[in-house]
């Protein structure tokens, strides 16, 4: 143990965790970290006094302020925030420290009230390098491990050096899939880890390194001979011409067309002006929406390797995504009304501890495909849905309804008083690892449940339900964009199914393979 | 089985007849005031305020007759592996909680519960969208519950 006197309010944390004080290597994020972190409050700061300027103030707001000759108080106000600011995050910095053991990360943070996390590799739900803009300055990128520990439970650790983050996040997967690796940053040493399958080889040349020693603004160095890193194969890229297209396409652009078509038209008839500043914010929304999934989704690729699916996107803020095998609770395929003549699909899926504000931006598997990488997607997360020909039952799911013969479970005739636009899609199959649940016509959605994931299940009827016999169908998932539900079915259907599926939840999680992947056996 | 409210070798059991009174008196009192106040104008001030007092009026019948039925309507039971919990007289649904994927289970009880000696049980899975709740449970049933359901979730807990 280090010395009890120095620091008493670190001291009473060391005792903590599986993993002795002794033998943690405690490190430091990169020194330039209150640098990067201190622009957010400058550029708060900015954007405050923008709004203000816009707005006007009592006394002609600062438009007024920056044209008299008090102009260098604006000036001077700006950089003490910015003193301020760095200030505060270069003391944040003092007290950030991490250390990764062989089966929890600690973070430890905060100036006022000491933080200290640990987060157990075990329960690993995915590991995200994230790039904001100001930090790719420097080369500097984020790493966030999840936890499925609800919203905030993730540990961030940032900033650090591009290839420092790749090493980290290649050390804590190894350690999350179950390889013993040696000492803490001797990534030599994992040469004789006992595994065949992650060291096989190098890291092929080019793809994610390169691509991140790029975008980090450094020179491209030679590929390690003994690398951590499982080797990755790409799978797919959406080309910035497909995207911009779906974006047209999507049902925000549409509303927002209709709405400045609306504001001209009243605009001219009434002859006010006025209307335009009065309908800026809701434009302002759904544009800035649209922007945050353009650049968002921007330069999308999809990679595989033995430590799951890679996703990389993202223009101004780059964010390259890793989740590992059996950690997808939940997928969904949907394809809004504009995307059908393209036969476009968006796959969605929700990760634990991927919930919350950042849903939109790292729920996305692929943005927009065609249904031949929607579904090469869909498979490289459910590798076996459990049915000889799936290509049928997932093409009869995507675009099928009861008029054709498949094997799917749909609603009764007498339900399109409920439901008259698209009762016939509604309907579920299972297969023998998932339960695949269709609906929806304008827009059309498959979702796709593996039996294991299952949170809880529940039936719903309403009176009209009860006259008509029927019942709707739910299955419980963790916090994201898929919500599995299918409404109308028969009332004898979902109570066979809501007990079927109770037992094959039971049954799947039994046989499911252990939380560090590389130790399945015989896979 | 034609219900799926029904399943077969299930015996529900029901809530405590008291969580009637617990649902009850707050809503008496919610919609006795606006009553008492419209009666009061009414007679003091303008036959108009009968309006006023008949709206909360027929708000507390409506409660007064179908809060009984949704009380005997509340039932769970302990299967081997999982849990089920139905409600609801118009809008019925019913739950299946694995005890597997239970995370963690709630007991709690408000000042009006604990003196009618009532406590509600919740359950809670990874998923935010189960809502998995049994209120009226006699203090020592919904005790001897969570104890239950802890032990058996530890023996069947898998990750997620």
């Amino acid at each position: 143990m280090p010395e009890h006197d120095v620091d008493p309010g670190r001291s009473a944390f060391d005792d903590l965790g599986p993993d002795s004080p002794e033998t943690l290597e405690w490190r430091r994020v990169h020194p330039i970290t209150p640098l990067v972190r201190g622009w957010a409050v400058v550029g708060a700061a900015v954007v405050i006094l923008g709004q203000q300027s816009l707005e006007g103030g009592p006394r002609g707001g600062l438009l007024a302020l920056v044209s008299s000759e008090y102009w260098w108080t604006l000036l001077a106000a700006l950089a003490a925030v910015a003193l301020v600011g760095w200030g505060y995050s270069a003391l944040a910095w003092r007290m950030t420290t991490f250390a990764v053991g062989a089966e929890t990360v600690h973070l430890r943070r905060g100036i006022l009230f000491r933080q200290q996390r640990h987060a157990r590799l075990d329960r690993l739900q995915s590991v995200d390098i994230r790039q904001p803009l100001v930090a790719r300055f420097f080369g500097l990128c984020e790493l966030t491990l999840e936890t499925a520990g609800g919203t905030d439970s993730g540990v961030a650790i940032g900033f650090l050096k591009g290839a420092d983050a790749d090493e980290l996040r290649a050390e804590l997967l190894a350690r999350a899939a179950g390889l013993k690796v040696g000492g803490t940053r001797q990534v030599a040493d994992a040469a004789q880890a006992p595994s065949d399958a992650v060291i096989d080889g190098a890291v092929p040349e080019g793809t994610e390194q390169v691509a991140a020693a790029q975008d980090a603004g450094q020179s491209v160095q030679p590929v390690r001979a003994a690398s951590l890193e499982a080797p990755q194969v790409p799978v797919l890229t959406v080309p910035l011409g497909r995207l911009i297209a779906s974006v047209v396409r999507s049902g925000a652009m549409i509303t927002l067309l209709l709405w400045a078509l609306g504001v001209v038209v009243v605009m001219i008839v009434t002859g006010e002006f006025a209307v335009i500043s009065a309908s800026l914010p809701a434009v302002l929304g759904a544009g800035g929406y649209l922007f945050n999934r353009l650049t968002g989704e921007f330069d999308f690729r999809v990679a595989i390797s033995p430590d799951g699916v890679r996703l990389r996107h993202g223009m101004l803020e780059t964010r390259s995504q890793t989740i590992p095998p059996g950690r997808v609770q939940a997928v969904r395929l949907v394809q809004s009304l504009l995307w059908r003549d393209r036969d476009w699909w968006r796959v969605q899926v929700n990760v634990a501890g991927y919930g919350g504000e950042s849903e939109e931006k790292n729920s996305v598997l692929l943005p927009v495909g065609t249904r031949e990488e929607a579904l090469t997607v869909l498979s490289l997360v459910l590798p076996d849905l459990g049915v000889d020909e799936p290509r049928r039952v997932l093409d009869a799911g995507l675009d099928g309804d009861s008029r054709a013969e498949s094997a799917y479970v749909t609603a009764p005739r007498r339900t399109r008083i409920l439901d008259p636009v698209a009762w016939r899609r509604n309907g579920f199959t299972v297969t023998g690892r998932a339960l695949l649940l269709r609906r929806g016509r304008v827009v059309k959605v498959l979702d796709v449940v593996p039996h294991e994931r299952t949170q809880s299940l529940a039936v719903s009827q309403g009176p009209w339900q009860r006259r008509l016999g029927v019942a709707s169908f739910q299955v419980h998932s963790t916090e994201g964009p898929v919500h599995p539900e299918v409404p109308h079915l028969e009332a004898s259907d979902a109570a066979l199914l809501m007990t079927e599926q109770a037992r094959r939840a039971r049954t799947a999680r039994a046989a499911a393979g252990p939380e560090r992947w590389m130790e399945r056996q015989g896979e | 089985m034609t219900s799926p409210f029904e399943p077969h070798d299930v015996t529900w059991n029901r809530v405590s007849p008291r969580l009637v009174t617990a649902r009850l008196v707050p809503g008496t009192i919610s919609l006795g005031i606006p009553l008492v106040v419209g009666v009061v104008l009414a007679v003091t001030v303008s036959p108009w305020f009968w309006i006023l007092a008949g709206v909360p009026a027929v708000f507390l019948l409506w409660t007064f007759l179908l809060v009984p039925r949704q009380v005997r309507a509340i039932g769970y039971a302990e299967r081997d592996d999982d849990l089920l919990i139905r409600k609801g007289v118009m809008f019925r649904s019913m739950v299946v909680v694995p005890y597997g994927r239970m995370q963690y289970v709630d007991v709690e009880a408000g000042p009006l519960d604990r003196r009618l000696g009532l406590a509600k049980v919740q359950l809670h899975t990874a998923s935010v969208g189960t809502d998995a709740q049994i209120p009226g449970l006699p203090p020592d049933e919904a005790a001897r519950l969570r104890d239950r359901l802890a032990s058996r979730g530890e023996a069947r807990l898998a990750g997620l």
